[in-house]
């Protein structure tokens, strides 16, 4: 059974890895312009910690907030792997009906297609900057390096980010169905998303209002969260409670998907004859 | 093997309204448009037969097969395939059935060939012997090995289709479903892949739903065709029954070498046949035409109404004949006035079954 699926959805994966090899020269401009935010992100914090005089803010002091700029950006590299856009150019050009021929669930396979970014962008440029965090934390900021312990919860908490982030995305994806072209709709997102998951901002810079809203949103846990757990902001306790949020969330926006998706195939056009 | 029972499909779209302040007005409007594209097909289609699925563009073909393939659901009515229905149980039915859309490929873009039938191999949990054999048996019929390693993007349209062809055998399914499979080919691979077509299903016994604009398509491979009309099924029998029905029109060529004059030929055969005759023929029921450059006399009429032996043994009376030849109605013909609605209206609902 599980070996049939991973035989079945592991092509999907492995053809998204071939296709992004094919096309680096593409992948390694985005690398230079996400490197670009990082940089202008890490100077702006740093002059406002410099030009407020205090040693921390919101919670984080200067060190940590270079550690979180990083992680951040480590973070989203490997999660936002968008399955709208692809949903959007299957609507628009009709190719959906070419795998909903075969075999496969169209969901999964997505998903299966955008696992293989991840291991992708997780070794390049994400391994390699985050290395270099560590060796910069150690060397420059004189703080520890990171426990192995942690290490692994943040592992484990970005897959769990990684899914939250995908399904939620196919939902999102499913409004092509009834708008065709979803660009603009994708920026707003993006830029609703870049303030939602603490990408721009942390969380805890909100105020208290916002911040109880927020917990009761899917979006926090995207990012925000295992970024404060590398960061080593929460307890044992926390921590766990944190991970078994993003699990919930994992499981909502699935049925949520799952809801959709029967909604939209009842009423599904595809176009181009 | 496949049963339709009287499915119909309703497409709804907004109102779109003309110029530039229909497309203002259309943004406040909730306005919807009803369009059934197919309405109230049915027909079962037995095991290993080769149906041709005809119809002008826009008659619902594209539309009846997304339905049977489980793309589309039908908003009533339903459809079973090999027991199974596609608009509940897709993926079930997706690993039993195979499917070339003409104008869209299965096959991954970016990868080679051979790299392509690996995941579909993998997709369709094909065991290593049975991938064997059918790519051995793909390989005779369709000749895939001269562009297998090729990227899929770098093929011909003639290479691509016969590969899509095998992209859609690799599992053996039971029903193949070709919607427009030789659109765009030339005659070469035309012929290759009716004939692999017609290979599979003598070997197979797979049963084939075949869409298609060219009549050749359907001469060479289909017993049994089923013509629709906008959304509606106008025909449904074999191909014989169909020229039997529509084609009635008999057209006589003589060559000859003394032509006395069109009169005088149209009055001596009228009066040849009508002599003993209880219904006269009337003189608009002959088509009379001569070509002076080729000598030859054509004569066009209805074999119901007047037997083409008679015609034939009258004019031997009447003018000497070099060389004879019987034409019958070409399906492209009543292809044509079937999609002009000539006959779809009032014509007789054909030898159904």
């Amino acid at each position: 059974m599980i070996r049939h699926f991973m035989h079945t959805y592991l092509p999907f994966a492995s053809n998204e890895l071939k296709r992004n090899l094919a096309y680096k020269g593409a992948f390694y401009l985005f690398i230079v312009c996400d490197l670009m935010e990082v940089f202008i992100s890490y100077y702006l914090w740093m002059a406002i910690y410099q030009s407020s005089g205090k040693g921390t803010l919101g919670g984080l002091s200067k060190n940590e907030m270079v550690v979180y700029v990083i992680m951040v950006f480590i973070t989203s590299t490997i999660i936002m792997q968008s399955i709208s856009r692809t949903v959007s150019r299957d609507v628009v050009k009709g190719n959906i009906a070419m795998t909903l021929i075969k075999p496969v669930d169209y969901r999964i396979s997505l998903i299966s297609g955008q696992v293989g970014n991840l291991i992708y962008h997780f070794i390049v440029p994400s391994l390699f900057v985050w290395i270099f965090l560590e060796v910069y934390k150690v060397t420059v900021l004189g703080e520890p390096l990171v426990s192995p312990g942690r290490a692994a919860l943040y592992l484990i908490s970005i897959c769990l980010s990684f899914l939250i982030y995908v399904l939620f995305d196919f939902c999102f994806g499913m409004v092509a169905f009834f708008t065709t072209y979803i660009f603009g709709l994708s920026m707003a997102k993006e830029v609703l998303l870049s303030f939602l998951t603490g990408r721009l901002i942390p969380i805890s810079f909100f105020p208290e209002a916002f911040r109880k809203v927020f917990e009761y949103l899917p979006f926090e846990s995207m990012v925000y969260s295992p970024v404060m757990i590398y960061l080593g902001k929460y307890s044992v306790r926390e921590t766990l409670f944190v991970i078994g949020r993003q699990a919930a969330w994992v499981i909502i926006l699935y049925l949520l998907g799952s809801f959709i998706w029967k909604k939209v195939t009842n009423r599904l056009i595809v176009l181009g004859g | 093997m496949i049963e339709v029972k009287s499915i119909s499909k309703e497409f709804i779209s907004p109102k779109k309204y003309p110029g530039l302040k229909g497309a203002v007005k259309g943004l406040f409007s909730t306005e919807k448009v009803k369009k059934l594209a197919v309405d109230d097909i049915s027909f079962s289609i037995a095991d290993g037969e080769i149906v041709g699925y005809i119809g002008s563009n826009g008659a619902g073909k594209s539309t009846t097969i997304k339905m049977m393939t489980g793309i589309l659901r039908p908003t009533r009515g339903e459809c079973l395939i090999d027991g199974i229905n596609p608009a509940t149980d897709r993926m079930a039915n997706a690993a039993r059935i195979g499917v070339v859309f003409g104008q869209r490929t299965q096959l991954w873009w970016d990868l080679p060939l051979s790299e392509s039938y690996t995941i579909l191999k993998e997709i369709y949990n094909v065991s290593d012997e049975d991938y064997k054999k059918q790519l051995a048996f793909l390989n005779e019929t369709l000749g895939l090995e001269e562009f297998f390693d090729k990227t899929v993007r770098t093929l011909s349209l003639g290479q691509r289709m016969r590969a899509d062809l095998g992209a859609a055998l690799i599992h053996n399914p039971k029903v193949l479903y070709l919607d427009e499979p030789t659109i765009g080919l030339d005659l070469v691979v035309k012929d290759k892949i009716r004939e692999a077509i017609h290979e599979i299903n003598q070997k197979y016994k797979t049963t084939v739903i075949l869409t298609t604009h060219d009549i050749e398509d359907i001469e060479k491979l289909c017993s049994r065709i089923i013509v629709i009309d906008k959304g509606r099924k106008i025909y449904d029998g074999t191909l014989a029954d169909l020229k039997e029905t529509y084609g009635t029109t008999r057209k006589i060529s003589i060559k000859t070498e003394d032509f006395p004059g069109i009169g005088k030929v149209r009055a001596a055969l009228s009066s040849s046949l009508n002599n003993g005759n209880k219904e006269p023929v009337g003189d608009n029921e002959l088509e009379l035409n001569f070509n002076p450059d080729e000598s030859r006399l054509e004569i066009s009429f209805d074999k119901n109404h007047v037997e083409v032996s008679d015609v034939i043994s009258s004019l031997i009376r009447i003018i000497t004949v070099k060389d004879i030849k019987i034409q019958e109605t070409e399906l492209a013909s009543i292809v044509k006035d079937i999609y002009n609605h000539n006959l779809g209206a009032n014509g007789p609902e054909g030898g159904g079954r």
